[in-house]
Parts: structure tokens; sequence; C-alpha cells
């Protein structure tokens, strides 16, 4: 039971510090070089993280899918398959996956450390509004250059399928391709977006709140760290089932009002 | 890094093997985290089977062969990935502030000082008990993603379960759930080895913690990523 009301008391915390964040950025005036600044600095060193992990992604789909179309013998459709189950589904959630370790745990480190080494509360007694000036930026330029590296991997990634289809499962590229425009509609690549959002959103508010909250030198920074991994990854898995879910009942809404 | 691996394998089969240590670090490991796994895995089937029935409905306009190809998906893939992934997040970032918070604080300096090899005390306990946690993981996973596979595709996608069984009796070897399992122990290595690395190398302070718990989770899950990639191409020419 205790334990219940902990995860309770934790979402709720969550949740109330991101309306304080909400807060700040639409009542209070936006440092927009800082968020400049974040955005660079997280863009810049997680890219060739989720460029790597994207290619070798496209490149494991590439052989799962190829070994069940050989069976089928529809081999021709291989391109169009792996890369829609790449866009759609798996390359959201493994390129946030590898968000989460970079970007998470690396912004709740930082937070964790300004924290204990008391700079957090400095910049209050200067005047200043730590949500402002520390928290919101972070907080924009985690969202904003999560779909900057979205892209980046999702390319990748196609590169590695396409790669992988030649010399496994003995797809020419411009086979490959051909099949790519038939099956990824626009509405796919809507869908990857607003996941690759909808992630992004969890865990920036996740890395901010440990991060902010961080209590107990450095052992509790290892533990605001750990906590934001774990956090992160569940709260990305429960978010990818709860978009996909309510992505099908809007779809299906607006058929039927169509019709 | 390759040095402190070999000196890692090399102290598994020198003698003083700490059993009540393996026996904490597998209830740690394997206990701990099992919740969290379970819990990650049903969503995930849950996603698995609406993509799969919706990409099969595309390209060959009927979902009949959806509960066979779901299955061998989430037995060759899914299933240990995830699992994998979770368990680098929890316990290779546990292992790494733990680690890194006891060479700060010189406790390993005074192991060393007391006559013990940090590497016998330390690492080698973990990596077994993170071999076999992530062996016993990797089932526990894959069955309750199939579970909660059969019952999502009888209530959306109207196979019954017994339509479902002998789909995956039809298409599922033995061989398939054998090489999950090794998939299971290899990630299950890589991650005490690499969270130990960076613990052992900690930077003194709350930042060095920091750096090495998050260099451990970016190191540990490309490792993962690349690792799956590998066996994959080799275990695909032995099915």
């Amino acid at each position: 039971m205790t334990y219940v009301i902990g995860i309770l008391d934790e979402v709720g915390g969550m949740l109330l510090f991101f309306r304080r964040i909400l807060r700040g950025i639409f009542y209070k005036e936006l440092k927009i070089h800082e968020v400049f600044v974040q955005i660079w600095k997280i863009t810049s060193e997680s890219l060739l993280t989720t460029a790597l992990a994207g290619f070798f992604v496209g490149a494991i789909m590439a052989v799962q899918f190829g070994l069940q179309m050989a069976e089928f013998g529809a081999l021709g459709y291989l391109g169009g398959l792996a890369t829609s189950g790449t866009i759609r589904e798996v390359g959201p959630l493994l390129i946030a996956f590898m968000l989460s370790g970079k970007i998470g745990a690396y912004t709740s480190a930082e937070l964790g450390i300004m924290r204990v080494t008391e700079q957090i509360d400095a910049v209050r007694c200067l005047g200043a509004d730590p949500i402002q000036e520390l928290i919101v930026p972070r907080f924009l330029g985690i969202i904003i250059s999560s779909f900057f590296l979205l892209a980046g991997g999702l390319l990748m990634s196609i590169l590695g399928g396409m790669f992988m289809g030649q010399a496994f499962a003995g797809v020419n590229p411009q086979e490959y391709i051909r099949h790519v425009p038939t099956i990824v509609t626009p509405f796919s690549i809507l869908s990857g977006l607003v996941k690759c959002g909808a992630f992004a959103l969890v865990l920036a508010t996740v890395c901010t709140y440990k991060g902010y909250t961080t209590s107990g030198g450095a052992k509790g920074v290892g533990r605001a760290v750990v906590a934001t991994a774990v956090i992160t990854m569940v709260g990305i898995v429960v978010t990818d089932w709860f978009t996909s879910f309510l992505g099908d009942i809007i779809i299906q809404a607006v058929q039927g009002y169509r019709q | 890094m390759i040095v402190f691996i070999a000196e890692a394998f090399a102290g598994l089969f020198i003698p003083p093997i700490r059993f009540k240590e393996f026996i904490q670090q597998l209830y740690f490991v394997a206990n701990k985290s099992l919740v969290i796994i379970s819990t990650c895995v049903c969503f995930a089937a849950v996603v698995t089977i609406l993509e799969y029935s919706f990409h099969l409905k595309l390209v060959v306009q009927n979902d009949s062969m959806v509960p066979g190809f779901a299955t061998l998906l989430i037995l060759r893939e899914l299933g240990a990935i995830i699992t994998a992934l979770l368990l680098c997040s929890r316990v290779g970032a546990g292992y790494a502030s733990e680690v890194g918070s006891m060479q700060t604080t010189e406790q390993i300096d005074a192991l060393r000082m007391l006559g013990i090899d940090p590497i016998n005390y330390l690492v080698v306990p973990r990596l077994i008990a993170c071999v076999v946690g992530g062996m016993i993981l990797t089932i526990v996973a894959n069955l309750t993603c199939i579970l909660v596979a059969m019952l999502i595709s009888q209530s959306y996608l109207g196979f019954t379960p017994t339509m479902f069984l002998s789909a995956m009796h039809r298409f599922v070897d033995f061989k398939d759930f054998f090489f999950a399992v090794v998939k299971g122990a290899c990630f299950g290595a890589v991650i005490p080895l690499v969270a130990c690395y960076y613990g052992f190398r900690c930077q003194p302070g709350a930042e060095g913690v920091g750096k090495a718990t998050t260099n451990t989770v970016v190191t540990a899950s490309i490792a993962i990523i690349v690792i799956d990639f590998i066996l994959s191409y080799t275990f695909s020419y032995l099915y």
C-alpha cells in the first residue's frame, strides 16, 4: 500500500512541477538565447548516439522482417514494411530509449549537481527565478531537439535497412525504396512525430523534476540519475501504449464521422 | 576496457567464490526488476499486436497470419531487447552509481588494502548474477508478452486462444526460445561489465558519479543494440 501511495505521490509531484514549468513558459519572459544554446548542445551531443542506434535498429528490423517475408514469398514488400514499422513504432520507441539514457540522465545529473552544490539556491538568492533561468530552457530544448534527433535516427534507420536488405535478403536499394511511398503514408509519419513529441514531453518533465528535487550529496545525485532512467523508460512504454490506443480511437471516430 | 573484461572473466575461475554475495545480487537484479519489466512488456505486447495487424492488412489484405508472425517477432527480438534496455537503465545505472560512489569515498582502495581483490569481490558476483538474472527475466518477459498478445488478439482481432496457440505451434520452434535465452544472457553480461568499468574510473565528487552513470547507460544501450544486431544476423542463418 505504501508503494502505491509512493507512486501516486511521485506522479502528483511531477504534475505540479509540470504546471510550474508551463507557467514559466507562458507567463514569464522566455530566455530565447538560452533555449537555442540548449537545443544546440543537446542535438550536437546526442546526434552520433541516436544515428548509430537508428542504423542498427533499421538493420535489425530488416533482418527480422526479411526472415518472415521470405517464408511468405513477399520479399518485394520488405522495404516498405520495414520502413513503415520503423517510422510508426519501433524507431520513435528505441530512439526515445536512447535519448532517455543520454539526455535524461545527463540533464538530471547536471541539475542534481547544481542542487547539491547549492547553485540553484544561489540563483534564487540573486533574485532570479530558477524555473525561468534553468528549467524552462532545458525543457524546451529537449522537446525541440528530440525532433531533430528523431529525423536523423529515422534517416539512418532507412539507410541501415537498405544496407541489410541488400546484404541479407538480396533486395537491391531501388527495390527497397520503391515500395516505401505506397506503404508509408503521411499519416504514418504524423503518428511517429506525435509519438516522439509525447515521449519528449514525458522525458523532459521527469528528468528536470528528478534533477531539481535531488538531495543528499554525491550519493543523492547517483540515486536521482537511476530514478530518472527507470521512470523515463517506464513512462515512455506507457505513453507509447497510450498514444497508439488514443490515436486508434480518434481515427475511428473521424472515419465514423465521415461516413 | 578489454583488459577489464579479460580480468573479470578470469576472475570467474579464481577460488574465493562469494556465493552469498551472488544470491544478494541476483535478488536485486531479478526480483526487484520483475514488476517493472513485466508491466512494460505488457504494454509493448499490446502495441506490437495492433501494429502488426495494421501492417499485414495493408500488404496482404488479411490478418490471419498475425498470431504466428507476432509471436515470432516477440520471441526473436522484442522480449529480449526490451528486457535488456530496461535492465540496463535500472541495474546498470544502479551499479554505476554504487561502484562510483564507492570509488569516490575510497572504499575500493580500502578493499585493496585489506588484500581483497575488488574485481573478485565486486565485479564477479554481479556478472554472474546479471547473466543468470538476464536469462530468467527474458524467459518471464517472453511468456508475459505472449500471454498479453493472446488476450489482446482475442478481444481486438477476434482470434480465440486456441487459434493463437495452434498458429504459434506451427510457427515457433524450440530453437527460437533457446536463442532468446542466449540473447538474454549476452545482454546480461554486457550491463555489469560496462557499469563497473565506468564505476571504477569515476572521478571524485558529485559530478563524477553523475557522469559515470550517464556514460554507463548510453554505452550499455548502444552495446546492447549492436550485439542484438550481430546475434540476430548470426542466428538468422541457423533457423
